[in-house]
């Protein structure tokens, strides 16, 4: 809401400067989003008289020019066409100021000194609309009886110096999308007297009648539409409105139309009710209801569109068709026209949810419905219409028809609230007297009767002890409220099971090279094509019904397309060496929760994404063990998975503890790899960290150091290729454990050699371990461990027709 | 034979004394005090002497002995220091060449101002909590005061599943789960992604974090929050930060409050950062609205709460000098190894 300080000034006192009451202003609530200082832009620009008009020596298209400027005369050379002698002209002086930060210097042109610059309309920052008599590409030249004015600043000559601050209205304010809203919040904040102008509006009767000139008003309704209120002048001369209306009007950014217009106009920044005014003949009938559109009905608003309604929206209707959309915008079919006689008024006031919903509908949002939407009162509408009726006939616009059409069937309910000084206190933090509660509400015009606050009728925000409170505290000074520490139980401050083992992650993959980033959980269908997702998953995505585009138009129901774009990005910036992690949600609707009215899944995933010369799919599987351990899951299994699209089938592993798969890892399918324009190959590992949670168990137990020398014992043995390592190792641990029990045990198994050549053949492999054995309590012998390692051999050679290699 | 032990004793001394190294140090010790050295080989002679001389000789000889080993000794000594310190100069090495090391990653910005306002908090006794970001309507608007009809509802251009399910425009929805499962005192923080309808641009951003924090017990006032806040702002932005309230208005608060604190980067004298105000708008707070108390079952004649919630990217980009939000969501390898 835009208001200039003249206007306001009608309200209150003002003995502060524009940016002081901007900063009060701000501190009491009003906002200020900008402060406009028109004309201060402007300086040492003043009005002079051409005196003599000669030839540039030098120069065809220049002229030299002598100028009085008051206090003195200057030469100033200039290429202007429409100038002569004895003109009055705006002159810029050496060092004078234009808008957009033009600076004016004596200089020589062409040969000629040159000490200023005659200035046009647009070098004056001006609208050549406001100033029909000049032309856009000359000089401005003013009426001969600006002669007086010689020397004086043009700012003050053309009255160009204007205040107007931009105030940010909160929504639970619509009384201060109005000047005397403004003005009232400006009186209090200053500390001056509130001078209400429009006094005389609060105690006018007019008689309410049936009818007026023939007009009849019904609200059907009523749900919708609170009051409904009608007036009429008639001998209407439509035409400019006054300088002084259409100034202001400007101000707060309000283009000028005609009288009647502009007085709606203004009424409604004056006191913050919309307002409409008819041709009382294109109301058919002379009968307007207020009522629910019919489904497809139609009508062509003032802006030249036609907009299609439905039985949600609210028309002011004659008897054939809807002349307005209520609250939102008039009918071109009732449009005040230049020969309009007789003008109908509408002062009225519905229901802010309706006007916000069909405004969004018909998508127009205009002044009207952005105040209608947060709730306006309806004590106010009688005020407003009275206004505008006033103002025609102090205009000369027209005559008043006495009497109004009144429909008021839902009566505006006044809250009272109780004057809580002790909770209001306790709230705040203060100790507040009473006295001083009452004195601040009342600048506020709230009356406070045997300790109840009655809210006047332009706030219908208060309610609760808390809105008075929150009024005292802004008046007292919110930065007055001191600085305390909760004086409660104490609390205990830690991080859950599943927050630390998340920090644990981060830290496990920030030490071992890794690169955080953050991505958006939106994909687009092409996204998970791309990413080869699996149908089922696909199908779990949760559609956006108002998506910023395709691309971001779906939950995504893994995080894998995230990192492959991420991977994609860097490796399209030659960034080599590429480590990163993510720690975000994946969001999949299995079971159609979203269509119930349910929150669908949502888990934690660390997803993982490597490329580089050091990365391969062991360095990932380290990576996830590493992860793994530091967040205490000890038992797992590493499965080869054949069937995940977005994996190399050859190079994928699900981690699983039982049956349940906690995470899966593996290198980029290449058709996946293709498909994001990446040449070389990438790693991909996706774990849930709510299983991992789950798994994680914190038991760690002391264990004596061993007193007593472990036993290495080397075998090779030589196998099919298909043979996997992992079920060579299961093998030789189970048989180990059953063959040696008690204090006796194999330690450990460790691979330290695979190798492939043609003396151990095609399709075959020679793996070496060591099995390292110990008893607890004694050294052991190799009489206790040949037959340990002759059964561990006979198991291999009978399973896997292992060959032992000597 | 005093003259033959005298001679001894001098020559061996001009040999050891001619030592460069331990081995010929050695030869020295064995040619005169191994088993058939020449001090030895004249104790062995003494069988010869009368018993008279028997112990002077002896004694003679023993003296020059430890004599001799004393000098061995020290010799050795001088000659392993000297080879060590050649050893030691062979060794030399360039400390400038490059360190063996795994490089480390880096955390997120983003998570890095997270991390850094939850341990501020933790110390001050408050839980961590969570919610959906997939989440009800109910919990994102109706709980909190913001009613279908409600402004609010526009002003927060909201992406919507359908009518009831949508992605959460705040966190404060987390506010109301916390408040309808436990009892007060309640003292958390949330800090989570949020979703609202904005196009990308350097200053906007559909996906962002907020840190969410929620206070519920008897008796807590607008000056416990802003006492709160302050001793926040100076743990996260530095000792000398100021804070300041400004009236304003949430649905879910009443009293509200905008609050702004003295520009971190140039201390309140006005900058690029502030925009040469000396504020920088930080966060939305207030005392939590009694619909809301009433709306998650909770008292609002027994308890009283405050609330306050602010953005994350905009407090990672001014501390860390990014202009361009757009660079936290691009990931670019380079950003982020900066961090």
């Amino acid at each position: 809401m835009k208001a200039s300080v003249e206007w306001l000034k009608e309200y209150s006192d003002i003995d502060v400067d524009t940016i002081k009451l901007g900063d009060i202003l701000t501190m009491t609530g009003s906002k200020v989003e900008e402060i406009i200082e028109k004309g201060n832009d402007i300086k040492n620009v003043v009005v002079g008289k051409i005196l003599e008009i000669k030839k540039h020596p030098n120069a065809d298209k220049l002229v030299v020019t002598r100028v009085d400027i008051g206090t003195e005369e200057v030469q100033i050379v200039t290429g202007a066409k429409n100038i002569k002698e004895n003109d009055i002209i705006p002159i810029a002086k050496d060092g004078a100021e234009l808008p957009g930060g033009k600076k004016i210097v004596k200089s020589p042109l062409r040969g000629v000194d040159s000490c200023g610059m005659m200035c046009s309309v647009g070098e004056l920052g001006l609208d050549i609309k406001d100033y029909p008599d000049q032309i856009e590409d000359g000089i401005m030249i003013l009426p001969a009886s600006y002669e007086k004015d010689l020397g004086k600043d043009i700012v003050d000559v053309l009255n160009l110096r204007e205040d107007i601050i931009d105030f940010e209205i909160t929504p639970n304010r619509p009384d201060c999308l109005s000047i005397e809203g403004l003005g009232r919040e400006t009186a209090a904040s200053l500390g001056k007297e509130f001078k209400n102008p429009r006094k005389n509006l609060d105690e006018l009767e007019v008689e309410n009648k049936k009818e007026i000139e023939g007009l009849k008003v019904d609200i059907t309704a009523p749900d919708l539409c609170y009051r409904y209120i009608a007036r009429v002048v008639k001998n209407v001369k439509i035409g400019p409105s006054p300088e002084w209306m259409q100034r202001r009007l400007k101000a707060c950014g309000v283009r000028s139309i005609n009288n009647i217009v502009d007085i709606t106009n203004y009424v409604m920044l004056e006191l913050g009710q919309p307002m409409h005014a008819f041709d009382i003949n294109s109301i058919e009938g002379k009968h307007i209801t207020v009522r629910r559109a019919k489904n497809g009905e139609k009508i062509t608003t003032l802006d030249g569109v036609e907009r299609e309604l439905n039985a949600d929206n609210l028309v002011i209707a004659d008897e054939k068709k809807p002349v307005a959309i209520a609250g939102v915008m008039g009918g071109e079919n009732s449009e005040i026209e230049d020969d309009t006689k007789t003008v109908v008024f509408e002062s009225a006031v519905f229901y802010g949810g309706s006007v916000r919903k069909t405004a969004k509908k018909v998508g127009l949002r205009t002044e009207a419905s952005s105040r209608y939407e947060k709730g306006l009162s309806s004590e106010n509408a009688i005020r407003a219409i009275n206004r505008a009726v006033e103002l025609v006939v102090e205009l000369g616009a027209g005559e008043e028809v006495p009497g109004k059409v009144d429909v008021y069937p839902t009566k505006q309910k006044i809250n009272k609230i109780k004057l809580d000084v002790d909770r209001i206190n306790d709230l705040l933090g203060t100790n507040i007297s009473k006295e001083e509660m009452i004195s601040i509400l009342e600048k506020l015009d709230i009356k406070v009767e045997n300790d109840y606050a009655i809210a006047p009728y332009f706030r219908m925000d208060l309610e609760f002890v808390a809105d008075i409170a929150e009024e005292i505290a802004r008046y007292y000074g919110y930065d007055k409220l001191e600085t305390t520490l909760i004086k409660a139980e104490a609390t205990l401050g830690v991080r859950t099971k599943e927050q630390k083992i998340e920090q644990k992650i981060e830290n496990v993959l920030v030490d071992n090279g890794l690169s955080e980033i953050y991505t958006y959980g939106f994909v687009g269908e092409k996204d998970l094509e791309k990413s080869k997702i699996r149908k089922e998953l696909v199908d779990n995505a949760i559609e956006i019904l108002n998506p910023l585009s395709d691309d971001y138009k779906l939950m995504r129901p893994t995080t894998i397309p995230s990192m492959m774009q991420i991977l994609a990005l860097n490796n399209n910036r030659k960034n080599p060496n590429v480590k990163l992690f993510d720690i975000s949600r994946s969001y999949r609707n299995i079971n159609g929760e979203v269509e119930k009215g349910e929150i669908p899944l949502q888990e934690n995933i660390l997803t993982i994404g490597m490329y580089g010369d050091d990365v391969d799919f062991y360095t990932l599987k380290g990576l996830i063990e590493n992860v793994l351990e530091s967040s205490n899951v000890n038992h797992y299994d590493i499965e080869k998975e054949k069937n995940n699209g977005s994996y190399h089938p050859g190079r994928c592993a699900n981690i699983k503890v039982g049956l349940d798969v906690i995470a899966t890892i593996g290198e980029v399918h290449p058709e996946v790899l293709m498909n994001y324009d990446i040449n070389k190959r990438c790693y991909l590992a996706e774990l849930n960290i709510s299983k991992v949670v789950k798994y994680s168990k914190q038991n760690k137990k002391y264990q004596e150091v061993p007193k007593f020398p472990a036993v290495e014992r080397d075998i090779a043995i030589a196998v099919d290729e298909e043979i996997e390592v992992g079920e060579i190792e299961k093998a030789i641990t189970k048989k180990a454990k059953r063959l040696l029990k008690g204090k006796k045990g194999l330690e450990g198994i460790k691979l330290f050699d695979i190798y492939r050549d043609e003396k151990i053949g095609k399709g075959k492999k020679s793996i070496a371990y060591s099995l390292i054995f110990r008893d607890k309590t004694k050294s052991m012998s190799d009489e206790e461990i040949n037959p340990v390692m002759e059964e561990i051999t006979k198991e291999l050679e009978e399973k896997f027709g292992a060959i032992l290699r000597k | 034979m005093k003259e033959e032990i005298a001679k001894i004793k001098e020559n061996s001394i001009k040999e050891m004394e001619s030592c460069k190294d331990l081995k010929t140090l050695n030869d020295v010790r064995v040619k005169y005090l191994g088993k058939k050295g020449e001090l030895t080989l004249v104790l062995r002679g003494m069988g010869k002497l009368s018993p008279e001389e028997r112990p002077v000789i002896g004694s003679l000889v023993n003296e020059v002995r430890d004599e001799l080993n004393n000098l061995l000794e020290q010799k050795e000594k001088e000659l392993k220091s000297e080879e060590l310190q050649r050893k030691l100069e062979t060794e030399n090495i360039d400390v400038t060449e490059p360190s063996k090391k795994i490089a480390l990653g880096s955390l997120h910005p983003i998570t890095q101002v997270i991390e850094e306002v939850e341990e501020i908090f933790l110390g001050m006794g408050y839980e961590i909590a969570d919610g959906p970001e997939v989440e009800k309507a109910t919990y994102n608007f109706d709980k909190l005061n913001t009613p279908p009809d409600h402004p609010a509802r526009d002003i927060q251009d909201t992406f919507y599943i359908n009518d009831d399910i949508l992605l959460r425009s705040q966190t404060s929805p987390v506010q109301a789960r916390v408040m309808e499962e436990k009892k007060p005192p309640i003292k958390i923080i949330c800090p989570g992604a949020v979703y609202r309808s904005d196009s990308v641009d350097a200053t906007h951003s559909p996906v962002f974090h907020q840190i969410e924090g929620l206070v519920v017990d008897k008796h807590i006032s607008m000056t416990d929050l802003k006492g709160t806040l302050e001793m926040f702002a100076k743990k996260c932005l530095g000792e000398n930060t100021k804070i300041r309230f400004r009236p304003h208005h949430f649905p879910f608060t009443e009293p509200s409050a905008e609050a702004d604190v003295s520009c971190f980067v140039c201390g309140g004298k006005g900058c690029k950062v502030c925009k040469g105000e000396g504020w920088i708008e930080l966060l939305g707070c207030g005392m939590v609205h009694p619909n809301v108390f009433k709306y998650c079952g909770i008292d609002p004649d027994e308890y009283t709460g405050f609330a306050f919630g602010f953005g994350v990217e905009r407090i990672a980009m001014a501390k860390f000098g990014i202009e361009d939000m757009r660079l936290l969501f691009e990931n670019d390898v380079r950003f982020l190894k900066q961090f």
